[in-house]
């Protein structure tokens, strides 16, 4: 007996136990998997994301007019599985912390994300390729010397010119 | 006169129409424990379609739950409000395209809020409630003009 009034005076001095959301602030575990995030400066365009994910949730396709790569992704039909975080290979897509979901019908297919990267010209030939990502350089190089950055602004055609050239 | 408190209390009925049962564990939760109490919005959940106000789908309607999802949309008074909860209801998710799926819900009714996810974060659950909330207050009022 004297146990349960020691758990109910302790309870009620705790006060409620109720999460306030949705009239105030709620916790959000740091490794919960959200809506998803996207930064163009790090992708490379490699669409494994669209290759993993199972709910075909993400679109990797060439822009029409050849200037870049387009990126798109329907949130309503992500199923926050983490795949596409979890194979990309510059971290470029992640999921966020953002559990806002609810959404009114006409929202239904506005409810996307359209980002993208676009092309650069090669400096030899003025060919169109995709930028070089300075997170997978870092990786890569010990350090970056002007050499690789005169390297990495070649498309791959050149660049196996000018090192058969060097030999 | 009773139409001016009934909308402060509407009243929940869910219906699974073949999910996978994990959106329905989030939607009890939300209801029965006190951590995420939705009976803070005044709402109840009800076992008759016939009191129902707000109506929570989930599952992608696979073909043995077509004629059930049907049946008991049309025993739901109007007005009536239709929550999709999850992704299965609103595009199919990662049902899409399969054989025995004949979804999404909004082939069958006029839906009014989406909640996307798989699962659904109960705190998500509350938002679509909240939402819904609101436009069932619109429809009342409509309805009463009418």
């Amino acid at each position: 007996m004297a146990g349960f009034f020691k758990i109910a005076i302790r309870n009620f001095i705790k006060g409620p136990t109720t999460d306030p959301y949705p009239f105030g602030e709620t916790f959000t575990p740091k490794k919960y998997r959200g809506i998803i995030a996207y930064s163009p400066d790090l992708c490379i365009g490699c669409s494994t994301c669209e290759y993993v994910c199972p709910s075909g949730a993400i679109k990797v396709v060439e822009k029409e007019d050849g200037s870049g790569i387009s990126f798109s992704f329907w949130l309503n039909t992500c199923s926050h599985c983490g795949n596409c975080g979890y194979y990309c290979p510059t971290d470029a897509v992640f999921n966020s912390n953002d559990f806002h979901t609810a959404r009114h019908q006409s929202e239904k297919y506005l409810a996307t994300i359209d980002d993208g990267i676009s092309f650069v010209q090669c400096s030899r030939c003025e060919q169109k390729m995709k930028p070089p990502v300075e997170a997978l350089l870092i990786r890569a190089y010990d350090e970056i010397t002007e050499e690789v950055r005169h390297q990495t602004s070649l498309c791959p055609a050149c660049r196996r010119l000018e090192q058969f050239e060097r030999m | 006169m009773f139409s001016k408190f009934a909308t402060k209390s509407p009243w929940l009925f869910r219906i699974n129409t073949g999910s996978c049962n994990g959106c329905d564990v989030e939607l009890a939760t939300t209801a029965l424990i006190p951590r995420f109490d939705v009976e803070r919005l005044g709402c109840k959940y009800t076992g008759s379609p016939k009191h129902a106000d707000i109506v929570l789908v989930t599952g992608p309607i696979t073909v043995r739950s077509e004629d059930y999802l049907i049946r008991m949309l049309d025993e739901i008074p109007e007005p009536k409000v239709v929550v999709a909860i999850g992704i299965c209801p609103i595009s199919g998710g990662i049902y899409r395209d399969s054989y025995s799926i004949r979804g999404p819900l909004d082939k069958y009714v006029e839906v009014d809020v989406n909640v996307s996810g798989c699962p659904i974060r109960p705190q998500s659950i509350l938002d679509g409630v909240a939402q819904a909330i609101v436009i069932w207050k619109d429809k009342i009022k409509q309805f009463h003009e009418a």
